[in-house]
């Protein structure tokens, strides 16, 4: 009896549970005249007078992609484009497939996207290109080639990488030791940035990458592997290149024990990527030299203007698909500034969509 | 002098019995291995930071261990870690709360988040495979929900202390868990509940007929198993400075190897302090050992891979000389009758 009132209850929190996430109206395929006013968990939607039918989708809660959906926030009031915004609940292809047929289901004709498997991610694309007639743009990273993503809006990451690299060497004195920390191997970028370190590193005859790191998914990870690393070259490792996310956050909370257990006579000279709060405390406090900021505004803004460009008939030039957003390298000195350093270079390259990545 | 022998013998053989002395064997030749390869793998520096990584590992074992010992999982132990962190970074960064009373706020989210899995399982009747797997998304939604994805970096100092500081060269992470074992270790030798709660493990239809709530066993497992994810995740914002959101992800392969390297039975019923202990040493030393002898980045896995499965075997392979030995002996006794 008891278990019977338990199963009741928890069935009607059931019922109740999912009428509250369901959404009030679900939008149709149409002529696009029609007002949406609401979407799936975590989406957005508002009117629209076109037949453009805008999603944009990011894999998981992450702060790149809050920043991303800034840019996305800023088109699609200064557009006045309607974009529905998804988030998805984990960094797998496999969600992502499902979170994007759904979308696709909705009417969605134009897809901005963050494709979780450089490889995976090509057969959802082929499939709702080819047979949907959906345009894809692929934002923050690429997929493997062939695609069928028109353009992919993304820093490059293997000059990043060169760049994080020679800043450091730079800083170094051109002389010394590096510890080369990298990502997720998985990930064909990886493949790009270590090709991007070593080509730096190649260019200074006094500099060698004494140990290379990767394999890192996770913050813990992170830290016990670059402590490892720390450890098994005590006083040797002279700059530290950290090409990833994860791993940068990881350097800076090893980095600020490691000085106060080893003492900070000895500078170890670093670079990180991207702007996450804990990193750019860590450039304030003197921990971290420098970071590569990437423009993800940029990645959002960019990515859903060329979507519109395509939806009124623009096509995509002979040869054109890569556009790089650009990125910066933030320190102490143009912490203030470096996000206007970044608006800029956005600016320039949507000024530049209808000459150089796209025809009529 | 033969008596003396004998009994000696059988000493040893009472040692060599016992089932935490293949992982600390494996864990000192493991020692002895990479001593020998990398210069640096014994510096203090190393030791100490092993130790708290260990220390984290078993808290995290433990919390796992606590309800395989009654013939159950948690499939939620991370995102229980998750939710403690990110409660406790939201306590101290958003709400300005002082670090003791977002403490304990992160252990009465792992209390009640134990207490749900428990509550579910015991009150339906259901596979904690299945309760926890779904909590899980819950939990993973809320720690999604409440941190956007953005960790939470305005920890007070004083609070790294636990984390970053030790006592007589040893991290005080783990004496924290040496600690905790000890109580546990007498907890489950000693007293009424604990001798219960194993019992509930060891044959659970057995321990109803003797008269034990085995639905009160198992919550209180699973209160525990929240409450030890929960200590876990506190600790690792103490080693860090930062309450990271993405925390726990990758806990419940850990938690599950160094809890049955350690000696838990999947099955229920068992539960060894000692050789959790080491097999935390043992995971840690793996991989701090592979970084330290600069092991091809993309073979990595695989040698971690194989060596874990060398020191799981080492325990197999006693038992099989053992065996023979034994049977060996038998012979001889046969022939001689």
């Amino acid at each position: 009896m008891k278990r019977k009132t338990i199963s009741v209850l928890l069935c009607a929190a059931m019922i109740f549970g999912l009428a509250g996430c369901s959404t009030p109206s679900a939008p149709t395929k149409g002529n696009g005249n029609e007002k949406t006013s609401g979407a799936a968990d975590g989406s957005a939607t508002e009117g629209t007078e076109s037949n453009l039918k805008m999603a944009w989708y990011a894999p998981a809660p992450h702060p790149y992609f809050e920043e991303v959906q800034k840019g996305v926030e800023q088109f699609k009031s200064e557009q006045n484009v309607d974009v529905i915004i998804q988030i998805g609940p984990d960094w797998t292809q496999a969600s992502e497939n499902e979170k994007v047929e759904a979308l696709i289901a909705q009417g969605v004709n134009a897809l901005s996207i963050y494709p979780c498997d450089a490889s995976g991610a090509n057969g959802l694309y082929q499939e709702i290109s080819e047979k949907m007639g959906v345009d894809v743009i692929n934002f923050g990273t690429d997929t493997a080639k062939p695609t069928t993503a028109a353009f992919a809006v993304a820093t490059d990451v293997k000059q990043a990488a060169f760049d994080a690299t020679e800043a450091v060497i730079k800083m170094m004195g051109e002389k010394g030791n590096i510890l080369n920390v990298l990502e997720v191997l998985e990930d064909p970028n990886t493949a790009l940035r270590k090709t991007g370190v070593e080509e730096a590193v190649a260019k200074y005859p006094d500099v060698k990458i004494i140990q290379e790191i990767a394999g890192i998914k996770t913050q813990e990870e992170a830290v016990n592997k670059i402590e490892s690393a720390l450890s098994a070259n005590i006083g040797k490792i002279d700059g530290i290149v950290c090409t990833g996310f994860v791993t940068s956050v990881g350097m800076t909370q090893t980095l600020s024990d490691y000085y106060e257990k080893q003492g900070s006579d000895k500078h170890i000279f670093t670079v990180a990527i991207d702007t996450d709060p804990g990193v750019l405390k860590g450039i304030e406090n003197g921990i971290v030299d420098a970071t590569v900021a990437q423009n993800p505004v940029g990645h959002g803004y960019i990515s859903c203007m060329l979507l519109k460009y395509l939806s009124e008939g623009y096509k995509v030039k002979e040869g054109e698909y890569f556009v790089n957003a650009g990125n910066t390298l933030v320190t102490k000195d143009n912490m203030d500034s470096y996000e206007k350093d970044l608006q800029a270079v956005t600016k320039d390259i949507l000024d530049s969509l209808t000459t150089k990545y796209l025809t009529k | 002098m033969k008596a003396g022998n004998i009994l000696r013998e059988n000493n040893w053989k009472k040692i060599f019995g016992r089932g935490e002395v293949t992982v600390i064997l494996a864990v000192l030749t493991l020692g002895i291995i990479f001593t020998i390869f990398s210069e640096s793998f014994l510096t203090s520096y190393n030791m100490f930071n092993m130790g708290r990584t260990a220390a984290i590992y078993i808290f995290i074992a433990i919390g796992q261990a606590l309800v395989v010992i009654v013939g159950g999982m948690n499939l939620s132990l991370g995102q229980i870690g998750g939710m403690t962190v990110v409660g406790a970074g939201y306590c101290m960064e958003i709400l300005h709360m002082p670090p003791l009373a977002a403490v304990i706020a992160g252990l009465l989210v792992g209390v009640l988040a134990g207490l749900l899995n428990g509550f579910i399982i015991t009150a339906l009747k259901l596979n904690s495979f299945v309760v926890t797997l779904a909590t899980s998304f819950i939990f993973t939604g809320l720690i999604n929900g409440v941190s956007q994805g953005y960790p939470y970096n305005d920890i007070p100092e004083g609070f790294t202390f636990i984390g970053r500081e030790g006592f007589l060269g040893i991290p005080f992470l783990l004496w924290l868990a040496a600690f905790a074992l000890i109580l546990l270790g007498y907890f489950f030798k000693y007293t009424v509940t604990g001798r219960r709660v194993l019992a509930t493990g060891g044959n659970i239809e057995a321990a109803k007929m003797s008269g034990v709530n085995t639905n009160k066993m198992i919550i209180l497992a699973n209160i525990g198993s929240g409450v030890f994810a929960a200590m876990a995740g506190l600790l690792w914002i103490s080693r860090t400075g930062s309450a990271q959101p993405s925390t726990g992800v990758d806990w419940m392969v850990i938690s599950f190897a160094v809890a049955v390297i350690g000696g838990t039975v999947l099955k229920g019923g068992v539960f060894n302090p000692i050789g959790v202990f080491f097999a935390g040493f043992l995971i840690v030393m793996v991989k701090n050992g592979l970084v330290m002898l600069n092991a091809n980045i993309y073979f990595e896995q695989a040698y971690l891979g194989l060596i874990l499965l060398l020191a799981v075997s080492l325990d197999s392979i006693k038992n099989i000389i053992n065996a023979r030995k034994l049977k060996e002996s038998l012979k001889r006794e046969t022939i001689k009758q």
